[in-house]
This record gives C-alpha cells, structure tokens and sequence, in this order.
C-alpha cells in the first residue's frame, strides 16, 4: 500500500512536471516578444487576447496544422529522431531538479522534487551533454548545407563549454561538500554561494548562454548567416519541438543558476514562500537570458572558441584553485 | 598626463565591462519608454497632410452643380490612362460629364489630372482606404467621386479610431484633432 503510494505520488509529480515544462514555452515565446518589441520601442503582438497573449496559442495551432515537410534527400529516421533526442534530455534532466524542500499537503509531506540523487549535479551534466546529439543528428539528417554548418558549429561550441560548465560548479560542490541539489541549496540558507563564487558563477553564465545557444553565443541557428541554422530545413510540429527543446534548456540554465549560486528556495530580507521565492529567481534570470538576446550581438566564431579556451577554461580553473586554497 | 588616466579608465572598464553595462543599461532604458507603434487599424489612424495625394474626389460649385467641364484634358494627360470622360450639353448649354470613370487600380496617384484642369473640378483628397477584394469595385463612376472626402484641411497626427467594417471608410476617425506622432521619437 505504501509503496503504491509513493509510486502514485511520483507519477504525478511526472506528470506535473511534463505538462508544466510542455506548456511553459508558450508564455515563455510571448514574453520574448513583448520584451523584444518594447526594447525596440514597438509593442510586440497586440491583437490575438489581451495583449496578445493567446498569441502562442495561435502560433501553436498554427505549427501544428502545417505541412510536416521531409527534404527528399534527407535521411528520414534520423531527420524524424532529431527533434525527439533534443527535446528528451532537457525534460529527463528535471527530474533531478528541486524546486523546494517540501509541502505538506493532507497531512502528508510531499517533497517538492522527484528524487534526490546523491550525484544530482553529475546527472545534470552528463544528461544535458546528450542533447547534442539531437542539434547534429538534425543538421546532419537535412542534407543541406546550412543545417550541417549549423551543427558543425553546436559541436564545436558545446564541446568547448561543456568543460569550463563543469569546472565552474567544482567549487559549489566543494562548498556543500556533496553533489545533491537539494544538499547545496541548503549549505546556502546563510549566505549564498555567490558571495564565495562569483567568477564560478560567471564562467557558469556564460557558458550556459553557449549551451542554451542564445545571443551572443547562437552561432548553431545564426539566422544572419545559416538561414536557421540547424533546423533550417524543419517545419510544423518537429520545428516546434526544437523551439519547446530551446525554451526548456533556458529554464534549466535559469534554475541551475539559483540553484547553485543563488540560493534556491532561500529567501532574503522579504519573507515570501519560498516556492515564490524559487520562481522570482528563475523569472528573473529568464527575463535576463531576453535581455541579453535583444541587447548583444553575435560571437563571430573563432571569437566564441578563444572565449571558452582561452578565458573561461583558465578562469574556472583558477576559480577551483582559490577555493580550495580558501575554504578547505 | 591626460592619455595615461584615459588608458588606464578604458582598461578598468574593460575589465568591468563597462561597455556591456552601458548597452544594458540602454535597452532597460528603452523597455520602459513609450513605443512608437501606430495601431492603425485597432485604435489609431493617421491623418494625412492635406498635400497628400489619395483618393480623387470631383467638386461643386456655390449652386451646386459638377464643375467639371467634360475638356477631357485630365484624361489626356493621365499617364497611365485611367480617366474615361465622356461630355455632354445640358438645357443651359453648359458642358458636363455624362460619364466620369476614374480605374483607381491603374491610376499612380501622380496627381497631374489636378494639375492640368482647368476648371478646379478634381483634385486628390485624403481618403487612403479603399482598397478591394475585385478590381472591378476599383472603378468609380462620376457619382461616387462627387461623394469622396475632400483635402484633409488639419493632418500630420494621430487620431483615436475605431474598426469599422461595415462604413465605406473602414477606420472611422473619432475626433477631428489628434496628437503628433513625433512626440514619442526619441532623440538623443
């Protein structure tokens, strides 16, 4: 009985958390475009809802009712295996992700994270590695030779980063002394690690702009220069797939970046639950990743790879060196 | 002197990405001012200056009658032939148009059938709205045009308007005098 509980328990905490993360692009688009357009001094969509905001839901149906075109010359089982390998990762990646210490609910303590794994921050790393696989398997399957520019670059790119990523968080991980999300939010309940780390968290911020492939880091779907880059040649819903993939990976690089160097659930001077707390953190980062979007222009390439050897490997490293000479 | 504590500000600003705070800065900036987006055809409509030259209109004079004279001297000149006159004698025997067709999906709006009349009778006034699902509607006969707004007499602003799909005129203007569009433009 009990283990059928807990089992139940988990398959709707799946469940949640697979409707929220589908659903969330859809705010998410329309909030880049209002951001965009005021920035720019026009309005941004104005006459599909309020404000525009069924917008989405207009440009949802839209993707969905659209021819789902296959380039003749492509391969079809990976050019239908793309999209589905860039937008699993991101998704599997949150099961690993607290989103609070717990609730209670009916007299029962419900813990607002699907497991707590011991090795969290591995899990995250390694799991959100695989999602490349999708952007080249897309470039690669199209046949064209934009797309397969594209996916030359994202290689490159996320080669590079993927390293100065995982050496920035070496030294929250020494901090809590322990790789479980939910252990290093709480080491951070006094003082939040960015105090202690803040180079860790600007290689971490800069490369979570090259593997969220965001201006200025978006040379795998550089539009001035490929077209669309990867997905150039992809329509209808496995377009919208990538676009949901994109979105999703921008709030993992949001919530990691609270969860690591921001203190997570822990508020400061305002007392406010701390799911909210969690929530005006993740917005806030969001709205940061549009702000940067609409404000930078592009890396040109070899700017971007001198960027992630030469500056944020060298930085993290050192980042690692002062901790330890520090805090242990 | 001057160049070492220039040298030396440029490269603490580097380091602290001076240049990026600044362009951040500016955009935040610009989030929060007013756009300067025209929403024509839900709110807002433009009113044109009255030198614009939009859609023909003939005119009467005090007694109200056409003041065309049926010269045929707008159809001649009409670059892209656009204008059919056809005269004739009324009992005073004066001239007029018995027929006064203007194709407005030829027409380039150069404005010379003004130009060339002699007897002040058409002119380009300041309806811009009469666009159609058939080319045939296109055509407008001499009645219609005496019927056309004339020249805007106020114009270069923005006046609140309502979508109005059953009138002629589909973006009906709610009041005469509106706002100058510029004063949204930033300049620096």
């Amino acid at each position: 009985m009990e283990l059928l509980f807990a089992l139940g328990l988990i398959a709707i905490k799946i469940a949640l958390l697979i409707a929220m993360l589908l659903l969330l692009p859809l705010p998410l688009t329309w909030l880049e475009r209002k951001i965009a357009g005021h920035m720019q001094q026009r309005m941004g969509p104005m006459r599909v809802g309020w404000h525009g905001l069924l917008q989405p839901v207009a440009d949802g149906i839209k993707l969905l009712t659209k021819e789902d075109h296959i380039p003749a010359e492509a391969d079809r089982f990976l050019f239908k295996l793309a999209p589905i390998l860039a937008l699993a990762p991101p998704f599997v990646v949150f099961v690993a992700i607290p989103f609070g210490e717990s609730i209670s609910v009916l007299n029962a303590e419900i813990t607002l994270y699907v497991s707590n794994l011991n090795v969290a921050l591995l899990f995250v790393f390694a799991v959100i590695g695989l999602e490349v696989y999708g952007v080249i398997f897309g470039g690669w399957a199209a046949n064209s030779k934009y797309a397969v520019l594209g996916s030359l670059r994202t290689c490159a790119q996320m080669i590079s980063y993927e390293i100065p990523m995982g050496f920035a968080v070496v030294g929250v991980v020494m901090l809590a002394q322990s790789m479980s999300l939910v252990d290093i939010v709480r080491a951070q309940s006094d003082l939040w690690n960015i105090v202690y780390q803040p180079i860790g968290f600007f290689v971490f911020f800069v490369a979570g702009l090259a593997e969220a492939q965001r201006i200025p880091f978006d040379l795998a779907e550089a539009e001035g220069d490929l077209g669309a880059g990867f997905h150039t040649e992809y329509s209808g819903i496995r377009f919208a797939l990538f676009m949901v993939s994109e979105y999703v990976v921008v709030l993992l690089v949001s919530v990691l970046s609270v969860i690591l160097f921001f203190g997570g659930w822990n508020g400061a001077l305002i007392p406010l639950p701390p799911l909210l707390w969690f929530a005006l953190k993740v917005a806030f980062f969001i709205y940061v990743f549009m702000w940067f979007r609409f404000t930078l222009p592009r890396y040109r390439y070899d700017q971007l790879m001198a960027i992630g050897w030469k500056v944020l490997l060298p930085l993290s490293m050192a980042n690692i060196i002062i901790t330890g000479i520090a805090f242990t | 002197m001057s160049r070492i504590v220039d040298r030396a500000g440029t490269w603490i600003g580097w380091a602290l990405f001076a240049d990026l705070a600044s362009a951040f800065t500016l955009t935040f900036g610009y989030m929060f001012s007013k756009p300067v987006t025209m929403q024509y055809p839900d709110k807002e409509k433009w009113l044109p200056y009255s030198r614009y030259r939009g859609h023909h209109f003939l005119k009467r004079d005090e007694e109200g009658e056409i003041k065309c004279v049926a010269c045929e001297l707008c159809a001649r000149i009409c670059p892209c032939d656009c204008i059919e006159v056809v005269p004739y004698e009324d009992e005073n025997g004066k001239r007029h148009p018995a027929k006064f067709e203007i194709d407005t999906a030829r027409c380039l709006f150069c404005g010379l059938c003004e130009d060339a009349c002699p007897a002040d009778a058409i002119a380009l006034g300041q309806q811009y709205e009469f666009s159609s699902f058939s080319s045939r509607d296109l055509v407008i006969g001499r009645d219609d045009l005496l019927g056309k707004p004339g020249k805007a007499m106020t114009g270069g602003g923005v006046v609140t308007a309502r979508l109005n799909t059953e009138q002629d005129v589909l973006v009906e203007a709610s009041e005469p005098q509106g706002y100058n569009w510029w004063r949204n433009i930033r300049r620096t």
